[in-house]
């Protein structure tokens, strides 16, 4: 899996939605219900399953899915 | 008044001077924000740096009693802060921090009403703080901030001495939830937060024989400070008892819940508070693999308040953690709030968990069958229930939660009104409801409109400012938001929304909107939102919106 697939797969799996709901525009808190806590076990699981530390500078920018994908696509450019 | 606190310091600055000669080895230790790293200070060690922060303070040119903001995550640099401010004569007032992911705008805007309310000078941040909140354009971040560094490059103010305060004087602001949406600055004097800090202590070794200092070595806290259980229980607690803390911050908890665990059982001898929903988190997110090893058994008191007890939580979380040695009848529930200091009542049987049938009548929309007993009064403590007009019921019967005792409030900082309301010949109204059983309090839901959500109050005003500015309501709200609870997640916040707009699209574009700027503004994810008619959000004849009413409509399921 890219890296790219292993991150839709951890926001399906904390957030419980199907992936058709993970669209781009997909706002974490206010499509995907997550409150604080599932915020963080969201950072949790992406930094175990990939393998990197999210500082929190950056946690603080992702509100949504295409966010996401854009700062692990980062990662891996 | 009271011997329960013959021995004790009269104010908080004595009880840390005193910590550091009674209890030389003890003190507080602090982990980063991942929770890898712990930097532990004794109570002798601190209390000479808190003086020199104070020292460095009042070279500010500090009025008495002035409020000053303090904007930091649980760290030695909030312990400074806060601590400077206490000696250096002046009032504490620590302030919520911001969400990890998205939702930083609420914090500034926050911050803002704080300063404006109170009429602070000053707030006491980090750097970052100062650059995101200029970013957000608050011009206070301009010449209001300071951060613990430049505090610690003035001059400290020659002869300094620490202000030792006074007994029964106001000691510090804590934060809570006002009904206008506004924060609200409740009073707390030296007396209020001592007495309530060793009254607790006694309360939770009833069913031990002994005070929980006696027996117990420390107190494991992932609680924010600037939340009253987090400060009076978990700081005022140890000091004046001489207790080991060891502090979490709450994000650290919330990202690895099994730390918290981890430590409750190395730590020695152990008690901590936690909301209901603490205690749902851990059930849920820790992996078995990830407790191997750990011995749960010297954890002795799980308190456990701040929000409704649910009792399948409790259920789940013994379940899951009676196999590493926690014993259920740890579970000591209790009740209270920040006007009444902290704790007003706490389990004292130690017998785990009990609940008596919901009685008739009692309030549906919390998915509850069965109340939770929250236990006896604490010392010097009562409680009665009354009805709206003040008379008083037997038990059995659901009513007001009226409270008087050492820990009422000194009162709302500039705001007599509303402490006119409160405070009604030295009774607490509480605005909770509930009923007595067996002189133990049983806690049924309230009339007050404040939200809870995961042991947090939030006031409804904000997210129904939020909606209104999407719907383009001008003057009058439009919306109403309130809470229910649906099972273990506790309570969950749903909108009722008037529009003139019936189109599906435009409903659904609108629901967007709506969710989107709660989401970016508070972090709050909304259960539900339900689009009324216009007028359809009752409201008295002087136009204030009836959000009880609202709320019984939407559980009974007419909306």
């Amino acid at each position: 899996m890219t890296k790219k697939e292993t991150a839709l797969a951890v926001v399906a799996q904390v957030s419980g939605k199907d992936p058709e709901e993970l669209t781009p525009d997909a706002e974490l808190v206010a499509n995907l219900g997550m409150d604080s806590a599932k915020a963080l076990e969201l950072l949790v699981e992406l930094e175990d399953q990939l393998e990197i530390e999210i500082l929190d500078e950056d946690a603080a920018k992702l509100n949504t899915v295409g966010d996401i994908l854009a700062f692990v696509e980062r990662l891996e450019g | 008044m009271s011997d329960l606190l013959n021995a004790y310091p009269t104010t908080i600055p004595e009880a840390l001077k005193r910590a550091a000669v009674d209890f030389p080895d003890r003190g507080i230790g602090i982990f980063d924000g991942r929770g890898r790293h712990v930097e532990r200070r004794t109570y002798a060690q601190f209390w000479e740096s808190a003086k020199e922060t104070g020292a460095g303070i009042a070279a500010l040119g500090l009025e008495p009693n002035e409020p000053i903001v303090i904007a930091l995550p649980t760290s030695w640099d909030w312990l400074h802060a806060w601590w400077g401010v206490l000696l250096a004569g002046g009032w504490p007032v620590a302030a919520s921090g911001a969400g990890a992911i998205a939702a930083a705008e609420a914090q500034f805007d926050k911050v803002d009403a704080i300063m404006k309310k109170l009429r602070c000078r000053r707030i006491i941040s980090s750097e970052g703080f100062r650059q995101q909140a200029l970013e957000h354009g608050k011009q206070w971040a301009h010449d209001r901030v300071l951060t613990l560094n430049e505090i610690l490059r003035l001059t400290p103010q020659p002869g300094f001495q620490p202000a030792m305060g006074q007994s029964e004087g106001t000691a510090f602001l804590q934060l809570t939830s006002g009904s206008t949406g506004l924060p609200r600055a409740v009073m707390i004097s030296h007396m209020g937060a001592l007495h309530n800090a060793v009254a607790s202590s006694h309360a939770i070794g009833v069913p031990h024989g002994a005070p929980a200092h006696e027996w117990a070595q420390a107190m494991v806290s992932w609680l924010p400070l600037y939340h009253d259980m987090g400060l009076i229980g978990c700081l005022m607690l140890p000091i004046v008892t001489g207790l080991d803390v060891w502090m979490l911050r709450p994000p650290t908890f919330l990202a690895r819940p099994n730390l918290w665990l981890e430590l409750l059982g190395s730590r020695g001898t152990t008690f901590a508070p936690s909301p209901n929903f603490g205690y749902q988190l851990a059930a849920e997110r820790i992996k078995p693999g990830q407790l191997d090893g750990v011995d749960l058994s010297s954890w002795k008191a799980a308190l456990t308040g701040a929000e409704m007890i649910r009792p399948e939580t409790v259920k789940a979380f013994c379940e899951a953690f009676a196999p590493f040695g926690f014993d259920p009848q740890a579970f000591r529930p209790c009740y209270g709030l920040a006007e009444a200091t902290l704790a007003v009542t706490f389990d004292t049987r130690g017998e785990g968990v009990r609940t008596l049938g919901k009685p008739e009548g009692a309030d549906d929309g919390y998915a509850l069958a069965e109340i939770v007993s929250n236990g006896q009064p604490i010392d010097d403590t009562e409680v009665v229930i009354r009805t709206p007009t003040g008379r008083t019921l037997s038990e059995g019967r659901v009513g007001q939660v009226c409270i008087r005792g050492p820990g009422i409030f000194n009162g709302y900082y500039l705001d007599d009104d509303a402490t006119a309301d409160s405070l009604v010949d030295g009774w607490l109204q509480t605005g909770d409801l509930g009923f007595l059983a067996d002189s133990e309090l049983y806690l049924t839901g309230r009339t007050k409109d404040v939200l809870i959500v995961h042991g947090q109050n939030l006031m409804p005003d904000e997210l129904e400012r939020l909606a209104d500015g999407v719907t383009g309501g001008g003057g009058l709200m439009r919306s109403a938001a309130f809470s229910v609870a649906t099972g273990a997640q506790g309570e969950s916040v749903v909108l009722v929304v008037e529009t003139s707009q019936t189109e599906d699209q435009s409903l659904r574009n609108l629901e967007q909107e709506i969710r989107s700027q709660i989401g970016r503004h508070i972090g709050l994810p909304i259960a539900d939102v339900i689009f009324v008619k216009r007028g359809k959000i009752p409201r008295t004849s002087s136009g204030k919106m009836q959000r009880s009413e609202i709320r019984q409509s939407y559980i009974d399921g007419n909306l």
